[in-house]
């Protein structure tokens, strides 16, 4: 807050100082241009030396100084292009000599050298011949303002307004003009113009009190892109060659760099560089440049500079045109042997900084060196040298240094869109470990969306190795796990993603895929209770899946042998479920599904598979299973699957359905006992055995357990429920009915529609008694929909 | 009012993900309605189809662990009661007079199940029944051979519905219309 109000205080003196300045300038500049219009040059002049005289200033921050500098040109390009006007009209080489000569008198250097160069550059664009040698007049006069902030804006004027005219004809050739310059003049006078400037930015670092140095270096920071454009400047000569840069311009960038020994000027010219020249360039001087990076300061963070570099030229050389230079230029080889030269000379460099460089490195060998694995995983085997000599572990995810691991793990990954290739990487699995448990977990659970993504599928042992060696966090507890790592919603992303990935198991091979599953089995069986709860079931569902396209296949000798294996194995892995998962439900749909399943393959114990599925399934039931609306859904489901099943024998579809029925009778309410014996009255009805052809249509088996059911809601004390379970049987008995099965009368349909009608008139209104009489309603009308069918049922029922 | 009808997405169990070409169609801030016949299967599936319209009602599949999803749902959509249940309840599975019980005893005009992993529509009776089939192709071992993906969209408007089928055949996707008229006959 403190620090806010200073500022404040500050910008609000500020604008009052660029205030008044701006108006002086204003009303000058309104002056020298009524002068003009008058053709009074001198007192134009004079004018605009008053107006300049603003620029002497020292009470501005470099921020306002700025803005008043931004006036100030404003107004000299109008005065320059009056000039220039007006002089080409009089066409008298004399007046524009003279008028240089004259601006040479104004009093102070600051007005002297702005208008010099005004003057000038309408000199140098009457007369080209004189360009050479007036550029050089100005850049060295300029020396004579030595305050940093004027000097710079100074210097900085003189390049853009010469922008247009540097010389930029092929050295060595007289070009049209004698005088006009070639790209020498260029070079010299940029390069002269540089270093000037950088010693005026380096020096303003020692002025004023030691206190503002923070101040100081953030104004630096603000005035830097006016040091650079010279280097922008060069890098836009058209005739710069590559051998000048490389012989002469890099040499002496790179001198005045190191011998400035100054770390912000020094970090930020070096990207400079990095960034204004081009490829071809950067390739040709790359010893040079990586030798000067080796001289800079301590407090310069070369591994940005590094980064820079390597990014860029991994981009150029990943592109075709750079395809070749990869095989000339040893990149990779140079680039890690100055990263780690780097972290061995700086013991104390963060361990974000030594990830990144190796994030770099990883980018430039994954994507200009594709075909060469071994550079990647060199990268990840120092990264995780360096990581262990620094003996850093537990490293949190969401940390600087974290983020970056994080960020570096994935450049394979992102860039071969290929786990099985990320697996080659041996050494990568190893780069993970100095993360905590969440952030292995983390990087394991992106390769494998990876995998997924992509669809990449496992074909061998060695496929689903190489994944498992990329995820070992996930397939058992860690040490470093907490307790109740359980619970958290990313465990159960994650368990879903293994889960995923078994069903990107396509081995060629059926008998291989059983292979495959098999042991994947064993694997993620060794994970633990609240692993196994959800890798096991994708892995019996595969089998199931498997065993049923395996039937299509021709004959096999062996076959009912891996039939039987296959089950036994479906079977092992659901006892997993129960015993070490703690599971019920799960594990009882998956011996139902596995019976029906059995049911539908033809081989020589089916039978046996199928009886043994079911009665594992009743067991878990029975001794399992105790919340009743669990036991209904169960039920349910038990009677359902035998309805499915046709190859058991009388003797043993037998003692099935009659624990089916036993449990339906045993259930705890009343109106369960009805709905569930209601359903297992079908079992009668369109179930089949080995034996016999078809459905059984037992219609006495069906009446008998209707009957026993209709007792059952007779006891019912509610009577609303009560007639909610007659309206229900009203319908069994119709269903029943409608499908032939003659033993039902009509004057049991008869009693049953007058009794339910009867009650209906003495429930108490409420909207359950609504509804059930809705149901009512809607069970009479289907009745009058179909009665054309049944004349016998009509005229009994007279409906 | 567009209502959209899915179920039986079985993922991680069965299969691994949505087909690409379902996802895309099925985006936020088309549909109003999502009626979902269960068997989700996890909190991620759960969330997707949160993402898809605010309005979401699931009932239970055979393997839905989540206790408190309802075993039947009847949503009122304009003129129009729908009826949604799994399905793996009804004995016998998908068998019709007995779906028809159901419907009378809910009061529906539409019932919607599950569970077959087939997409069907059928009327009867002045009542609509559509099974929207399983949206990933999820293997079932009550289906022959590799099952179709898909997934039903309801128009209902104040005097019909307009049913379209939406499945994944040979990776295209493939769209049958059904007008439902509430008091008349399919068209």
């Amino acid at each position: 807050m403190e620090a806010m109000r200073i500022d404040d205080t500050n910008s609000v003196e500020q604008e009052k100082f660029l205030e008044t300045a701006v108006k002086t300038v204003k009303a000058e500049a309104f002056e020298m241009k009524r002068s003009l219009d008058k053709s009074k040059r001198m007192d134009a002049l004079k004018h605009a030396s008053i107006m300049l005289a603003e620029l002497r200033t020292g009470l501005l921050t470099p921020k306002y100084y700025y803005r008043l500098y931004i006036d100030v040109v404003n107004e000299l390009n109008h005065l320059e292009s009056f000039l220039l006007d007006e002089l080409e009209k009089e066409k008298k080489e004399e007046s524009i000599a003279e008028l240089y000569e004259h601006v040479q008198y104004a009093g102070t250097i600051i007005p002297r050298m702005y208008l010099m160069i005004t003057v000038g550059v309408v000199y140098m664009k009457l007369m080209p011949q004189m360009r050479a040698e007036l550029l050089n007049d100005l850049v060295e006069m300029s020396r004579g303002v030595q305050h940093p902030l004027r000097g710079l804006f100074l210097r900085h004027y003189l390049l853009q307004v010469t922008k247009s005219l540097l010389p930029d004809a092929a050295e060595g050739v007289e070009p049209a003009i004698p005088g006009s310059g070639t790209v020498r003049d260029t070079i010299d006078f940029i390069k002269l113009n540089f270093s000037e400037m950088n010693k005026l930015w380096v020096r303003q670092q020692h002025q004023g009190p030691s206190k503002e140095r923070e101040k100081r270096e953030r104004e630096r920071m603000e005035l830097r892109i006016l040091v650079g454009t010279n280097l922008v400047r060069l890098s836009q000569l058209e005739h710069l060659t590559q051998e000048v840069y490389e012989k002469e311009v890099l040499p002496s960038i790179l001198e005045q760099v190191v011998s400035c020994r100054d770390p912000i000027s020094q970090e930020y010219l070096m990207e400079c560089v990095i960034q204004v020249f081009a490829d071809e360039f950067h390739l040709a001087t790359l010893n040079e440049f990586l030798a000067s990076c080796k001289e800079l300061a301590q407090e310069v963070h070369i591994k940005n500079v590094l980064i820079a570099l390597i990014d860029r030229l991994s981009l150029y050389v990943s592109n075709a045109v750079g395809s070749n230079i990869r095989e000339e230029i040893q990149l990779f080889e140079i680039f890690s042997a100055q990263a780690e030269g780097l972290i061995q000379s700086r013991s104390d460099m963060p361990i974000e900084d030594i990830v990144s460089l190796h994030t770099a490195l990883v980018s430039l060998a994954v994507k200009c060196y594709g075909e060469k694995l071994a550079y990647a995983n060199t990268v990840f085997l120092s990264l995780a040298n360096n990581l262990k000599d620094k003996q850093v572990e537990g490293i949190d995810m969401y940390s600087h240094a974290g983020k970056e691991l994080i960020r570096v793990l994935r450049v394979p990954v992102d860039e071969y869109k290929d786990v099985l290739r990320v697996a080659l990487l041996t050494d990568y699995p190893r780069a993970m470990l100095p993360l905590n448990y969440r952030g292995r977990c983390t990087a394991s659970a992106f390769i494998l969306q990876n995998l997924i993504d992509n669809e990449t599928g496992l074909k061998s042992t060695d496929d689903i190795d190489a994944v498992c060696s990329l995820i070992e966090c996930l397939l058992s507890d860690q040490p470093d796990q907490p307790e109740d790592a359980h619970d958290s919603e990313e465990f159960a992303d994650e368990l879903n993603l293994i889960a995923s990935m078994i069903h990107l198991i396509k081995a060629e091979d059926r008998d291989v895929q059983f292979l495959l599953l098999n042991g994947l089995r064993k694997r993620l069986g060794a994970g633990g209770k609240w692993r196994i709860r959800k890798t096991l079931p994708p892995i019996i569902f595969s089998i199931y899946e498997l065993a049923l396209n395996y039937q299509q296949s021709d004959g096999d000798e062996n076959w009912d042998m891996k039939v039987r294996k296959m089950f036994v194995c479906a079977m092992g892995t659901i006892g997993a479920l129960i015993t070490t998962g703690e599971m019920t439900q799960l594990p009882l749909n998956l011996y139902l599904e596995g019976a029906i399943v059995a049911n539908r393959i033809k081989f020589s114990e089916n039978a046996m598979v199928v009886y043994e599925f079911i009665s594992k399934a009743l067991s878990v039931l029975e001794d399992e299973i105790a919340d009743s609306r669990e036991r209904l859904s169960a039920l349910a489901l038990v009677t359902n699957s035998v309805l499915k099943v046709d190859c058991l024998a009388s003797e043993n579809w037998e003692p099935l359905v009659g624990q089916i029925i036993l449990a339906g009778s045993k259930m705890f309410k009343k109106a369960d006992q009805v709905r569930t014996l209601c359903s297992a009255a079908s079992l009668y009805w369109k179930g089949k055995v080995a034996e016999s052809e078809g459905e059984l249509r037992n219609g006495n088996k069906v009446t008998e357990i209707l009957k026993k059911s209709a007792k059952v809601a007779a006891q019912c004390m509610e009577p609303l429920v009560q007639q909610q379970l007659f309206v229900h049987l009203l319908n069994q008995y119709y269903y029943f009915y409608e499908d032939g099965c003659t033993v039902i009368s009509p004057d049991v349909l008869s009693e049953l529609i007058s009794r339910t009608r009867d009650a209906a008139i003495q429930l108490e209104p409420s909207r359950e008694a609504d509804d059930i009489d809705q149901h009512l309603q809607h069970t009479l009308q289907h009745i009058r929909n179909t009665k054309d069918k049944y004349p016998e049922l009509a005229e009994k029922l007279q409906i | 009012m567009l209502v959209l009808l899915i179920g039986d997405i079985h993922v991680p169990h069965r299969t691994f993900a949505l087909p690409a070409k379902f996802r895309k169609l099925l985006v936020p801030n088309k549909m109003q309605h999502v009626l979902c016949t269960g068997n989700l299967c996890t909190r991620e599936t759960y969330d997707y189809l949160r993402s898809l319209a605010s309005d979401v009602h699931i009932v239970r599949g055979d393997f839905d662990e989540d206790p408190k999803l309802p075993d039947t749902k009847v949503v009122t959509v304009g003129q129009f009661r729908i009826g949604i249940c799994h399905g793996h309840q009804i004995v016998p599975w998908n068998d019709e007079k007995i779906l028809e019980v159901l419907a009378r005893q809910l009061d529906v005009d539409v019932l919607v199940t599950g569970h077959t992993h087939v997409c069907s529509i059928r009327e009867r009776e002045q009542r609509l029944y559509i099974d929207p089939g399983s949206a990933t192709g999820a293997f079932s071992v009550i289906q022959d051979g590799p099952v179709t993906p898909s997934f039903v969209l309801l128009d209902v408007q104040p005097e019909q519905v307009v049913t379209y089928m939406y499945r994944l055949i040979d990776n295209q996707v493939k769209v049958d219309r059904v007008v439902f008229k509430k008091n008349k006959e399919v068209q």
